[in-house]
């Protein structure tokens, strides 16, 4: 018995002699942190994930980038022009910018040729691209995709020399630019592409770089290291010279505690344990909202509901379609209340009062939300007891005999987002409360946690429910795919008493119209209003943007490179490390400088 | 044999009325000796009164049943799924510690963790009693053809090994998959794999037993196959089917646990043990959070741990070879 | 002997042939948005049958099947689809498996060193305070769940010691915990058992004539009880080594070992079909395997078995 705890002693003992703490000297800047979501491919053109491409942000460059403040600036390409309708586009490139491998070795020019290899694997819906549907807006691009075309020189885009890239476009485009920020736009070294195939993006070895950093380790499910590009053109603006990933599943509990010991330089806070950080005085310095992103969520009302009978679906389209019913929901649900679920400590800080976020576009440094049609809702709060209840009167007045009472909501929410399943509940209680129980019963109801979507939300499965949208580029048009002809979200287009003399719906109307235009005062000046009819007539709550929860980080988020969509915002190009991490209120200021500094920067632009 | 030799040898001396006296039949005394007061079930309750501790462990584990039966009717009960408002505030009461109002504490949300833990553990309890009753049928059932029928043994013998290398998670995490989440998915996901091991263990008694010499007479005698199977086979496996059983309790709520944990257990809305201990798992860190974890984790404790026991010993109890 | 051989490895290629059938039919059970991922909000509705059928999932079912089973006689188990795209499911499997087996067998051996002991000692003492200790132990492992204790583990020892945290290959103290912690359950169940076989033993006749006759204890020890006792266990060892190699889901994610734990559950979750299968292969073979060496190790262990007669059903 002894010699066996001995020898167990002498072990551990051993162990723990064996290996003295080899601290490394640090001369560069590096910046440790640990993921639970490990990327499946490398292969950028392939992927729309967002922790996908935000590697391949830090490794490829595309045509151009953002400053910080969100205005276009030169990348690979030195300089652009484009016709009088937006339709064709012609770039000039960076000379002398080098693809190199894995240990830096230069192994061919970036040329105009790359970015026609990069659309045309890209199109080819063989690879499997689950970014091609952004692609198509180049000339045939739908059609190759399709198959409908098999010769590739009928696509839009053209080498015309080795410097000189022309893009030809289905149609009028105006924020074209913002469109090559995506990953499908990407160049890629052909004779690469071909020689690796179906391993393209699969290993370090198979890849090539032309961005600010190279990818020097890369083991799935354990670690990623990212080493500065020393032949990068803009090397000087790359100021951390190495990042360290390490994965670990657990992330979410153990990440706090490895900030706290200095093992990682970056850790998201969860909701669960923030008030422990808060009440603590040391912790509380470390930690600091996470910036907003351009997810947009909000409630839908389905107007074509297709649940199972025992919730009652056809009493559900009876209520729906009346307009006061609606709004009695619109003004009952507490946004705040129902925020405190993921965000407790500044729940105003995320709620968003349109359909379009804040900051995504402006005409002349006004913002988006600020144009007429929008800034009634922009600028105040939807929730509002009183006018709930006196819609409520209205709605029970009309709907006597009509509909009956109380009326069936159902609510689902997916089951395996926990965050998500307590708002239900908190919405259910705060909801019915409000409005009485023989008017409304919420039912909240588990989703699947695999494929929600497409069992829920898609055919039409839900009577209210919370959903998101986020942008493609940077045009309002695109936060109106949800609700014209073809969405898969609430099908406004079938509410009762909104069709125009045309026989189409008003709505849909209202966005051809928006689109149509080409002058940017006009088309935002159309779009708010069509947004400004979505929200007047209750088909949708406004709820909030995304990227919520807090964050201890050694980073500067106003440091970096910012746009609304595409991988700009994933480049760690221009951050440094800071020798502490931001807390709240430092966080706070620091935004409300940078959002002075921007529409300064706005402003300058636009003249 | 000096001893005898002279009685004998003078048993032909004495008449044959000395030596043997005509009984009387007595249909008393004849009731006395057909008749034996050994009970089965009386024993096996005897012996396992002997065992203290696991007697105290069931009259916990009684209680606790009890007491999550009647829980909600009791007065001053909070409902588990309402969440509660701060008055100040008029939001809700988040992570509450235990107080006299929020005996337990809230959690994040504002629902009362004294009310959720009872019901968790009824969800947990229920899950877990149905599980096992369902393997004891089905295992049973299958274990005895098995065994009994010459006719069966091969097919369900490729059967069984075809189940049984078909890894566990593998099934629990399809099923989960492909039926929505609910009480009912976890419990036939748990049922599809859990049965196969019952059947096993009872085929194999059954193979041992059924060519013993009593059964072989009971055969020759006519008994329908039924018949041995129930009253000469059953009885004895009754020790082996109350300690699986009593582990399969524990053992569900186990696997519910594990199933919450990868993301495919009961939707939170829905208390259980499983919900409430990996939403507290978060908290570990947080030392004034803690208790979120701390009352739940005692409570699964407390409940595996009785059954373990009581099954035990309920097992050794049940064996016939320890009545005598 | 060989008969024998070749009739069990008969019926665990048809076993594996009907396991892998079934799992294939299951996995086509899933809802197809699950091959889209984040994309299917933004793809029309052809672009998406495009893209599963380039997937392959528009073929008949049978098709798909004869495929699968076509590529797997070449050798070929597929390339991962949702997992790593693209990367053969070999690779990805190669590079874990190694962490699993080696945490894996060094768990196995460390709960036997220290577990079957345990037992022993708790027999030896029955009723006296090392039995209550390891009963506490035991009692302790059981009831308490392991997600708690190891997290606790994780986090106050290596508080206490001032180690890192995480799992670090070229640190070989970073590999202690992982493997204490992934050894206290086995070593609850190796004593647990060995316990109870002990003491039962003891109390059988063949003993009680020993101690009659005279045998010292030592010998009764050795000689009698321990033999016996390895024959169950010689059965099981194998299939127990093989199978550490699935890895233990959330030792690895806590101390971020690369390893083969949660491999599984993240490929159904992704439902990325080819490695999942792959997988089921690769475990129901290993558990088949296990089973046979299991009984060839108990026949060559314990000489009251004969091969042949009757079958073998555990």
């Amino acid at each position: 018995m002894k010699k066996y705890l001995l020898f167990l002693l002498a072990c551990i003992v051993m162990m723990l002699t064996a290996c003295s703490d080899d601290e490394e000297t640090k001369d560069e800047s590096v910046f440790r942190t640990v993921y639970s979501g490990e990327v499946k491919t490398l292969n950028y053109l392939k992927t729309s994930e967002t922790n996908e491409f935000a590697v391949a942000a830090n490794l490829v460059d595309g045509l151009i980038e953002y400053d910080k403040y969100g205005i276009v600036q030169p990348g690979l390409a030195e300089s652009w022009e484009t016709n009088e309708d937006a339709s064709v586009w012609t770039f000039r490139l960076r000379k002398g910018v080098k693809w190199v491998d894995h240990e830096g070795n230069e192994v061919a020019e970036v040329t105009a040729k790359d970015f026609v290899d990069g659309l045309h694997y890209v199109l080819d819906a063989k690879n499997e691209s689950s970014t091609a549907w952004i692609a198509t807006v180049v000339k045939n691009g739908n059609a190759f995709y399709e198959g409908e075309i098999t010769d590739f020189s009928q696509v839009g885009v053209k080498a015309l020399d080795e410097y000189t890239l022309e893009y030809t476009l289905e149609g009028p485009t105006p924020y074209f630019l913002s469109m090559l920020n995506y990953v499908c736009f990407f160049p890629v070294y052909g004779e690469f592409l071909a020689e690796k195939g179906d391993s393209f993006g699969t290993s370090k070895e198979n890849l090539l770089y032309n961005g600010s950093y190279i990818l020097t380790e890369f083991e799935p499910q354990n670690k990623r290291v990212l080493t500065k590009n020393p032949t990068y053109w803009d090397h000087e603006n790359v100021l951390i010279d190495k990042i360290e990933y390490k994965y670990n599943k657990e992330a979410a509990t153990v990440a706090p505690e490895l900030f706290l010991r200095g093992e990682v330089d970056e850790a998201a806070i969860p909701t669960a344990i923030l008030d422990d950080w808060f009440k603590d005085s040391e912790k509380k310095e470390l930690i600091r909202q996470s910036r907003s992103n351009f997810y947009s969520y909000f409630y839908a009302l389905n107007f074509n509901p297709q649940f199972d009978a025992e919730y009652e679906p056809e009493n559900w389209k009876i209520a729906v379609n009346n307009k006061n019913f609606r709004k009695s929901l619109f003004h009952a649900l507490d946004r705040v209340s129902a925020m405190l679920t993921d965000e407790p400590y500044n729940p105003e800080s995320l709620l968003n009062n349109t359909i379009t976020p804040k900051n995504f576009v402006d005409i002349d440094g006004v913002d988006y939300t600020q144009l007429e049609p929008l800034a009634k809702f922009t600028n105040n709060d939807s929730f509002n007891p009183d006018l709930a209840l006196e819609y409520k009167e209205k709605a029970m007045a009309e709907l006597q005999g009509k509909a009956t009472f109380p009326v069936k909501v159902l609510m689902p929410y997916n089951s395996g987002m926990p965050d998500w399943a307590n708002r239900s509940q908190v919405i259910e209680q705060q909801m019915e409360n409000l409005l009485g129980k023989d008017y409304i019963d919420i039912i909240v109801y588990a989703g699947p946690s695999t494929g929600f979507l497409g069992e829920v939300r898609r055919p039409g499965k839900f009577a209210f429910m919370e959903v998101n949208w986020g942008p493609d580029y940077a045009d309002p048009s695109t936060y109106t795919d949800p609700f014209t002809i073809g969405g898969t979200y609430n099908k406004p287009e079938l509410a009762e008493g909104y069709t125009d003399t045309n026989g189409q719906p008003i709505y849909e109307n209202m966005v051809n119209k928006a689109k149509a235009a080409i002058d940017f005062a006009e088309r935002y000046e159309l779009f708010a209003e069509a947004e400004a009819f979505l929200i007047e007539e209750a088909f949708v709550v406004p709820y909030k943007v995304g990227g919520t929860g807090y964050v201890a980080s050694k980073l500067n988020p106003f440091d970096a490179q910012y746009s609304p969509f595409g991988v700009t915002m994933e480049k760690f190009k221009g951050q440094k490390l800071l020798d502490k991490p931001m807390n709240n209120e430092e966080f706070k200021e620091a935004k409300a400088q940078w959002e002075k500094e921007r529409a300064e920067a706005l402003a300058k632009a636009s003249q | 044999m000096g001893l005898y030799s002279e009685e004998i040898r003078n048993i032909t001396d004495k008449s044959s009325k000395q030596l043997f006296e005509f009984a009387v039949a007595d249909e008393n005394n004849a009731e006395k000796i057909g008749y034996s007061n050994y009970s089965y079930w009386r024993s096996t309750w005897k012996s396992f009164l002997k065992n203290k501790v696991a007697v105290s462990l069931l009259i916990l584990v009684i209680a606790i049943v009890l007491f999550v039966l009647i829980q909600p009717y009791l007065p001053n009960q909070k409902s588990p799924t309402e969440i509660y408002l701060d008055p100040e505030t008029g939001y809700q009461a988040r992570n509450v510690p235990p107080n006299e109002e929020f005996w337990f504490g809230t959690n994040s949300i504002g629902q009362d963790l004294w009310s959720r833990i009872w019901a968790g553990t009824r969800t947990s309890l229920f899950i877990g009693v149905v599980v096992a009753i369902v393997e004891a049928i089905i295992g049973i059932t299958i274990g005895a053809l098995w065994g009994y029928s010459r006719k069966l043994e091969a097919p369900l013998t490729h059967a069984y090994n075809v189940i049984e290398n078909i890894p566990t998670t593998i099934v629990l995490i399809l099923m989960s998959l492909i039926l929505r989440p609910s009480i009912t998915t976890i419990i036939v996901a748990m049922c599809i794999t859990g049965w196969v091991e019952m059947a096993r263990f009872i085929r194999n008694q059954i193979v041992i037993l059924r060519d013993r010499e009593y059964n072989l007479a009971s055969r020759t005698l006519g008994t329908p196959s039924y018949r041995i199977i129930l009253k000469n086979l059953l009885p004895y496996l009754i020790s082996i089917i109350m300690l699986r059983m009593s582990l399969a309790v524990p053992y569900a709520i186990g696997a519910e646990v594990f199933l919450t944990y990868i993301g495919l257990g009961l939707p939170v809305s829905e208390p259980s043990l499983g919900n409430l201990i990996n939403e507290g798992r978060v908290l570990m860190m947080s030392p004034d959070l803690r208790y979120q974890l701390l009352f739940p984790s005692i409570v699964l404790s407390v409940i595996t741990i009785s059954f373990y026991i009581i099954g035990n010993s309920f097992a050794d109890a049940a064996d016939p070879k320890n009545h005598v | 002997m060989l008969g024998y051989i070749v009739k069990r490895l008969l019926q665990s290629v048809v076993t594996l042939f009907v396991i892998i059938t079934v799992v294939f039919f299951l996995l086509r059970l899933l809802p197809e948005e699950g091959y889209l991922g984040a994309a299917a909000d933004k793809m029309t509705p052809e672009q998406q049958e495009v893209y599963l059928t380039n997937l392959g999932l528009r073929d008949p079912i049978l098709v798909q099947l004869g495929n699968f089973y076509l590529d797997l006689l070449r050798g070929d188990l597929g390339k991962s689809i949702t997992y790593r795209t693209d990367v053969p499911v070999i690779d990805i499997i190669a590079d874990k498996i190694v962490y699993s087996f080696a945490f894996g067998v060094a768990a196995v051996a460390l709960s036997i060193i220290v577990g079957v002991p345990l037992g022993i000692f708790m027999a030896q003492f029955k009723g006296r305070w090392l039995d209550r200790l390891g009963t506490g132990y035991i009692v302790f492992i059981v009831a308490v769940p392991s997600m708690v204790y190891y997290l606790l583990i994780q986090v106050y020892i290596t508080d206490f010691l001032n180690l890192p945290m995480l799992f670090n290959e070229d640190k070989p103290i970073t590999w202690v915990l992982p493997l204490i912690s992934l050894s206290l359950g086995p070593i609850a169940s190796y004593a647990m058992w060995m316990r109870r076989y002990m003491v039962d033993e003891l109390n059988k006749d063949y003993i009680k004539l020993a101690r009659a006759k005279g045998v010292k204890e030592r010998t009764i020890m050795f000689r009698h009880v321990m033999r016996n006792a390895f024959i169950p266990l010689a059965q099981y060892l194998p299939a127990t080594i093989l199978l550490t190699i699935t890895g233990s889901i959330y030792i690895e994610s806590l101390y971020s070992i690369p390893g083969m734990g949660g491999l599984l559950v993240d490929a159904i979750q992704r439902q990325d079909n080819p490695v999942v299968q792959a997988l089921v292969l690769l475990f129901s073979s290993l558990g088949i395997i296990g089973l046979f060496l299991g009984d060839v190790a108990m026949a060559l262990v314990d000489p009251r078995i004969k091969f042949g007669k009757g079958e073998s059903v555990r």
